[in-house]
């Protein structure tokens, strides 16, 4: 982190002298105290290990997957066999391919939704913590209007109006009425940074508010847009799966989501497919679950007091 | 006299292993009872690890290694939690320095002291109002402030309930980490004097940990000075006084003095004579003119009075001269450095820098004023951003007002380095601010201050937060500095003493009104107005008590 915040002239000098001068902590070292302290967590840990494995099962699909995601013509609703680990789908696709293909989409929605949504949280709420007086009321008022309408009928109002659009149209949908709350939480921590000496410091420094806000406050705040992300990406994959469930999204995408729309479509549970329903929620579960766990870890950066081990 | 308390050879790390810190390192010693012992030394020196540790409330990582710390003959080192709470009945109380934050704030006070009787139930619920108005009068408060919640007292007042809590459960041994530190210079010296009076009458050991030696040695019979986790020195209070062994005693000694002398010297101050006029000024210097100035902020509450914080103040600094703003705490000298520096507009009045109005100023043109009018912070572990480091930090005021660039830049940065003393200039360039120590950090917010060329420069209580070693150091180099720069300087503290050291005029604020003004040493040594007598009186002196 400290390299990147000189400027690129005085980065030039520093590199000549660099062999005089005693080094800063490099950003590489940085980064791996900030992973060490999060995998020293051992709740995190576990939230690391299912999210690496679910990201590398949808990296590896192709290889994984013994069949192709959409590929028919097996036996129609068949029950699990050694040919078909979790049985077929109504339509005669093998259930566990489906689920291996599908866990790209859930984990592409999430971690982009997850990272739009976070950036227009830190833009709104820095700027929104920062600014004062008539335009900080018309931000208050765009927020707290996102924040009172119900989410998800937001959604599906919304969703209906752009109808047909796929995953590009979901990931819309999920940002617009994600941002809001990260925006709030990240405005309250830069009202109560702003007031610290050295922001008032670095306008007796004649700095202009734009770099005030992002070069002395956003750096300060690290953890907790690391934090505010794992929640929205979290918030991101429930919503998609959601949507998808209630035949909103592009049905012939195979994803977690649309996974359950076809098994509810086909009455999975009266014919007793319990896998056909059972495996995407498990697995929806499992990653949002590994999100918030890695959460826990991500607070112990920022607050050495909820690091386990140190009690009280 | 028998023994109370006993020490012996106790050390207390920090974390484990390799890693771990010595806080306190073999260290040995006894209270009798009914001793008032004072614990004195420096940020860091072990002193509040070893009170933590007495009182058995040392917290992860902090940890007893060693030794035993014997009450009335029980270890408490080896006690379990529960027989440790059991114990605090007639046993070890504790005062913080934030003992004023430890309230809480939903319940009243007279809940407080029920929490504590209930738990230990040594008191009949038939007397527990009276007994709770019985403490509240021992440290002087009445019987009122128990139906009040801790939001509505004043902090002298919270630190006054935190020690009839600590009362309530009639300790032998009280410890009272701090426990006017953070409070206002006037409230500090009234509420010492109610401590000093009830150990006199209640009788009890008590344990003062303080790094004011000034304020140690008023109270105690007895001091022990610690410094780098070690005793160093354990004399009645007259013998520190007189005959002080340790060098590091001596150095702390060196650090008070009167400021009604006529002669004041500290070290890096000898013999300063009480007017400097032989600076060399700058060309086309301009004054700061504060013109009937006042600021009204609005009422806290709907139905209160408006607060009135600057109440039409007047005056003029100099181009070269060194002003200093004396008053306690709510007399409106913060809020007149932030008139003077644009962070808040006056409500009637105008402050003008030459022919600029400060008062009309917009945001967009702060860095036409902040050119040549600069500050001082009082927290130096606040005013620098922990992310980035001095280089980084010092670099901005240089570019942004000098127009500097690249080497260029890097060499005004490393020669503002040098100005302030810290060296090697390229080694301390490099580091982050929790690399440095608090004098370190301050000189870095000082060069901040200067890299602009400013021609005022206004500190805001800058030593108040460092210890008592470092701030002479602070003090001569802000000193050299309007010597040899020329620049002018407000100074503004409740510490008159340091006032007496670097200012050649002085103003004391009251209430937002200016009571008394004049050359620094005149209004010190003879002053006229009552306030300013109060507050000469509030200076712990360690040479004023009458050492029993």
């Amino acid at each position: 982190m400290s390299t990147q915040s000189i400027p690129p002239s005085t980065r030039a000098v520093r590199a000549i002298e660099e062999a005089s001068i005693a080094p800063a902590p490099s950003p590489l070292k940085v980064v791996l105290r900030v992973a060490s302290t999060v995998w020293s967590n051992g709740k995190a840990r576990i939230g690391i290990i299912i999210l690496g494995l679910m990201i590398l099962i949808a990296v590896f699909a192709p290889l994984l997957a013994p069949y192709g995601a959409r590929q028919n013509g097996f036996d129609r609703s068949a029950d699990a066999s050694a040919a078909h680990w979790l049985g077929t789908t109504a339509a005669g696709e093998d259930v566990l391919s489906q689920l291996i293909w599908g866990a790209q989409i859930s984990i592409f929605v999430g971690l982009v939704a997850g990272l739009l949504s976070t950036v227009i949280a830190v833009l709104v709420g820095l700027s929104w913590g920062y600014v004062r007086g008539f335009g900080a009321d018309v931000i208050n008022f765009i927020v707290n209007l996102f924040l009172v309408i119900p989410g998800l009928p937001l959604m599906i109002v919304i969703a209906a109006y752009l109808s047909g659009g796929g995953i590009g149209m979901i990931i819309v949908v999920v940002v617009i009425t994600g941002w809001a709350w990260g925006a709030r939480v990240l405005r309250s921590q830069t009202q109560s940074l702003r007031s610290r000496d050295f922001v008032t410091a670095a306008v007796f420094s004649g700095e202009r508010p734009f770099r005030i806000v992002f070069r002395e406050i956003l750096p300060n705040m690290t953890s907790l847009i690391v934090g505010n992300f794992f929640g929205a990406a979290t918030a991101a994959i429930l919503a998609e799966a959601g949507l998808e469930y209630l035949g909103l999204g592009d049905t012939t995408v195979v994803s977690w989501g649309t996974m359950l729309f076809w098994a509810q479509n086909s009455n999975a549970l009266l014919t007793g497919q319990w896998a056909l329903l059972f495996a995407p929620g498990l697995c929806i579960a499992l990653l949002a679950t590994s999100l918030t766990l890695i959460n826990f870890g991500v607070d112990g950066i920022s607050n050495p007091r909820l690091r386990e081990g140190s009690k009280r | 006299m028998t023994t109370l308390l006993e020490i012996t050879d106790l050390s207390v790390d920090y974390g484990e292993g390799a890693g771990s810190t010595h806080a306190v390192n073999h260290v040995s010693f006894a209270l009798e009872h009914g001793e008032f012992v004072g614990l004195v030394g420096e940020s860091g020196s072990g002193k509040s690890t070893l009170g933590f540790a007495v009182t058995g409330l040392s917290k992860p990582p902090a940890h007893v290694v060693g030794g035993s710390i014997l009450l009335d003959g029980i270890d408490i080192a080896s006690l379990s939690q529960g027989d440790l709470r059991e114990q605090r009945h007639g046993g070890v109380a504790m005062v913080l320095q934030s003992g004023m934050n430890a309230l809480n704030p939903v319940r009243s006070i007279r809940n407080h002291f029920v929490d504590i009787f209930r738990a230990h139930g040594h008191i009949d619920r038939a007397d527990w109002s009276s007994r709770a108005e019985e403490l509240a009068a021992k440290v002087e408060l009445p019987s009122s402030v128990l139906d009040r919640y801790p939001g509505e007292l004043s902090g002298g007042m919270r630190q006054r309930v935190s020690i009839a809590l600590a009362l309530s459960l009639e300790p032998k041994l009280m410890v009272f980490d701090e426990p006017t530190t953070a409070l206002d210079v006037l409230v500090q010296h009234a509420v010492m004097d109610t401590i000093i009076e009830l150990q006199k009458k209640e009788n009890f050991t008590a344990l003062l940990i303080s790094h004011d030696l000034g304020i140690v040695l008023e109270s105690a019979e007895r001091v022990l000075v610690m410094h780098e986790g070690e005793i160093v020195e354990d004399a009645p209070s007259r013998q520190i006084l007189e005959n002080p062994r340790d060098d590091y005693t001596r150095m702390l000694l060196s650090h008070y003095a009167d400021p009604r002398a006529e002669v004041v010297e500290l070290p890096g101050f000898e013999a300063r004579t009480p007017t400097v006029s032989s600076r060399t000024r700058r060309q086309d210097q301009k004054a700061i003119v504060v013109d009937h100035v006042s600021k009204v902020y609005p009422a806290p509450r709907r139905g209160e009075p408006q607060v009135t914080a600057v109440d039409d103040v007047s005056f003029t600094l100099e181009p070269g001269q060194s002003l200093a703003l004396v008053g306690a705490s709510g007399s409106g000298k913060s809020t007149l450095a932030k008139l003077i520096t644009a962070v808040e507009k006056p409500s009637a009045g105008s402050v003008r820098f030459g022919d600029l109005d400060v008062g009309a100023l917009r945001r967009g043109q702060f860095r036409q004023l902040h050119r040549d009018v600069q500050m001082v912070f009082q927290d130096p572990y606040a005013a620098l951003n922990p992310l980035h480091t001095v280089e980084y930090t010092l670099t901005r005021p240089v570019v942004n007002f000098t127009g500097l660039k690249g080497l260029d830049a890097r060499r005004r940065v490393l020669e503002l380095l040098d100005t302030v003393g810290l060296s090697p200039v390229e080694e301390f360039a490099a580091k982050l601010p929790h690399q440095l120590s608090g004098g370190q950090r301050q000189r870095v917010v000082i060069a901040r201050a200067l890299a602009s060329n400013p021609q005022v420069i206004i500190a805001d209580e800058p030593v108040s937060m460092l210890d008592v070693s470092l701030r002479a150091g602070v003090l001569a180099l802000l000193e050299d500095l309007r010597e040899q720069w020329g620049v002018s300087l407000l100074y503004i503290t409740h510490d008159l003493l340091s006032a007496r050291v670097v200012t050649d005029n002085i103003m004391v604020l009251n209430g937002g009104r200016v009571v008394e003004r004049g050359n620094t040493a005149e209004v010190l040594r003879n002053p006229s107005d009552e306030y300013t007598i109060r507050l000469l009186d509030a200076i712990p002196n360690p040479g004023r008590r009458d050492v029993a």
